[in-house]
């Protein structure tokens, strides 16, 4: 709890916003609030023609001031393009770089980025079953970078290597994601309740960006399952102003879904 | 000539065994009128290819249903996970063919154009250890793009849901189509449940709402309120209540049977269904 009264949710939404970029392409998946949320606003702020689909949907720059579900047909009377998944699925599954960003959740991200939503423990007797891949190997080899949202922030979730990798970061480090042929890109960021994390440009491990107010480095690293290498002293995360705050909530989550969410 | 069927009929002949497409995707359009017969007709050892989904599998899978099934992605999101798909996984009561996007795509497209296989590049996960049968390696020549070469994914019967049709089988959609269109086309036999018939003329006059010409569809069966607890392309929403009560209910074997007893046993017709949940109207929106 901080004197910055919004959810981890716009916080989030707010983060990702500041870092899409006007003119480029982005997909969103079935059931992502904040997703919607930070390309919505993206658009409403400074990058206006920001272009999203939904990945499920295929509905396009729906601009509905709410948020809901991208698979839901209300969406269709609030976009701009309708298109069918058989079509979608070659810019999806296939094309290199045709979406310059993806979002993603995930049960595990390890240290170099590596995406797990199949199982915690062995796939054949999983301690934990999740939901399984669906766009998630394509969007994090294909996409030109992506971001990762994590929901928790713990050494189950931030183990040094994911049980199952679905999603590939930047496999073992370094340069192995080229060397095994996959196209560049790679993770991005990694936001998670106690902060967010880049990646080192050469080593490829995943480090501290930046600590959410109250957090401290100790804890983060008792947290994490693997060493987070840190550059002096990490900075605050800069927190949403009130113009952020104001847009988000004035233009695109209206009825306040993400608001809604724990606080910040 | 019709292919308007009763549930009954529209599912006879079905083996145990048969390898069973479900459509929809996660809380939308899931074709359980349909699933709650399979169950009443007490069919055994399928194999599923559900396209991201939700209740159709897992209820499946949680009613004895089910041998093997295939996983792109079964979750109930905000509910949680998916409860006897996970607890069938962490068990290992049965067998799991792991999935992603490109490969049930790239699967059926194959099985589409009757081609043995299709291709799809190599994203480096662990996909292909788990499921060998499924991403199976293909030499690379220097210079090309790593790729793996997937089966085609042939359906014995597939089962969708949408929001109308005429007797013949023309098949329209009010919101989007997902997968059933791709896996239509990849399946041998094509039963789909619609909220309502409606007359030819009807049909013509919306004709872009035409998803499935009749050449692909082999049963059509009137199913109001036929992919509830689901959502049905704008007619109605899911019903969160009843999916938040069939999670709890799967809390224990008892409360579960007690679920099927009531929901799918209970009620011998999909009319009796309705009852239970108390007769929800259509109303008379259309695609407008």
């Amino acid at each position: 709890m901080t004197g910055t009264d919004c959810s981890m949710a716009e916080l989030h939404a707010v983060l990702l916003a500041r870092d899409l970029l006007d003119g480029e392409k982005a997909i969103v998946g079935t059931n992502s609030d904040v997703q919607v949320a930070a390309c919505n606003l993206a658009r409403a702020s400074h990058a206006p023609t920001l272009w999203w689909v939904s990945g499920p949907g295929g509905m396009v720059n729906c601009n509905e001031p709410v948020i809901r579900s991208t698979a839901r047909t209300e969406n269709i009377a609030w976009s701009e393009a309708m298109m069918d998944l058989p079509q979608m699925v070659d810019f999806i599954d296939w094309k290199i770089h045709f979406f310059d960003f993806a979002i993603l959740g995930a049960i595990q991200i390890d240290r170099y980025g590596n995406i797990n939503t199949v199982c915690v423990g062995p796939h054949d007797k999983p301690r934990l079953r999740g939901p399984g891949t669906v766009g998630i190997s394509a969007l994090t080899a294909l996409a030109r970078r992506f971001y990762v949202v994590m929901a928790r922030h713990d050494r189950g979730s931030f183990p040094e290597r994911v049980d199952f990798l679905n999603g590939p970061g930047f496999l073992d480090g370094g340069t192995s994601r080229t060397d095994r042929g996959l196209p560049e890109g790679g993770p991005k960021f990694v936001l998670s309740p106690l902060g967010v994390f880049d990646f080192e440009p050469i080593s490829k491990r995943m480090r501290v960006k930046s600590l959410n107010p109250g957090v401290t480095l100790e804890q983060v690293q008792k947290q994490t399952g693997f060493e987070l290498p840190v550059e002096g002293t990490p900075p605050i995360t800069a927190m949403p102003t009130v113009d952020e705050l104001k847009t988000l909530r004035a233009s695109v989550d209206t009825s306040g879904v993400l608001r809604e969410r724990r606080r910040a | 000539m019709s292919k308007l069927k009763n549930l009954s009929d529209a599912l006879n002949g079905i083996e145990d065994g048969a390898t069973i497409g479900i459509g929809g995707w996660i809380f939308n359009s899931q074709p359980m009128a349909l699933v709650r017969e399979l169950i009443r007709q007490n069919k055994r050892n399928l194999h599923l290819v559900p396209a991201p989904s939700s209740i159709a599998p897992d209820i499946l899978i949680g009613a004895g249903c089910v041998a093997e099934t295939g996983c792109v992605f079964i979750s109930f999101e905000q509910f949680g996970l998916a409860p006897h798909f996970r607890r069938a996984a962490e068990t290992s009561s049965i067998k799991i063919h792991e999935l992603d996007g490109p490969a049930i795509a790239g699967g059926l497209r194959a099985a589409a154009c009757d081609l043995p296989y299709g291709l799809i590049p190599d994203m480096c996960t662990d996909l292909p250890r788990v499921n060998p049968q499924t991403y199976q390696p293909v030499p690379r020549q220097p210079g090309e793009r790593a790729m793996l070469k997937v089966p085609a994914i042939h359906l014995d019967v597939l089962l969708l849901h949408a929001q109308q049709a005429d007797e013949l089988g023309n098949v329209q959609y009010f919101g989007p189509v997902f997968f059933d269109v791709l896996m239509a086309q990849a399946a041998r036999k094509v039963i789909v449940s619609v909220d309502r018939i409606v007359p030819n003329e009807t049909i013509r006059r919306d004709n872009h709402l035409t998803k499935l010409p009749s050449a692909f569809v082999h049963a059509v069966v009137e199913a109001p309120f036929g992919a509830h607890p689901t959502s049905s392309g704008g007619l109605y929403e899911a019903d969160d209540a009843h999916l938040a009560e069939y999670v709890k209910a799967s809390g224990s074997t008892e409360s579960f049977a007690k679920y099927l007893d009531t929901y799918v046993g209970g009620a011998a017709t999909h009319a009796d269904y309705c009852k239970l949940i108390d007769n929800p109207r259509l109303d008379e929106q259309t695609s407008q």
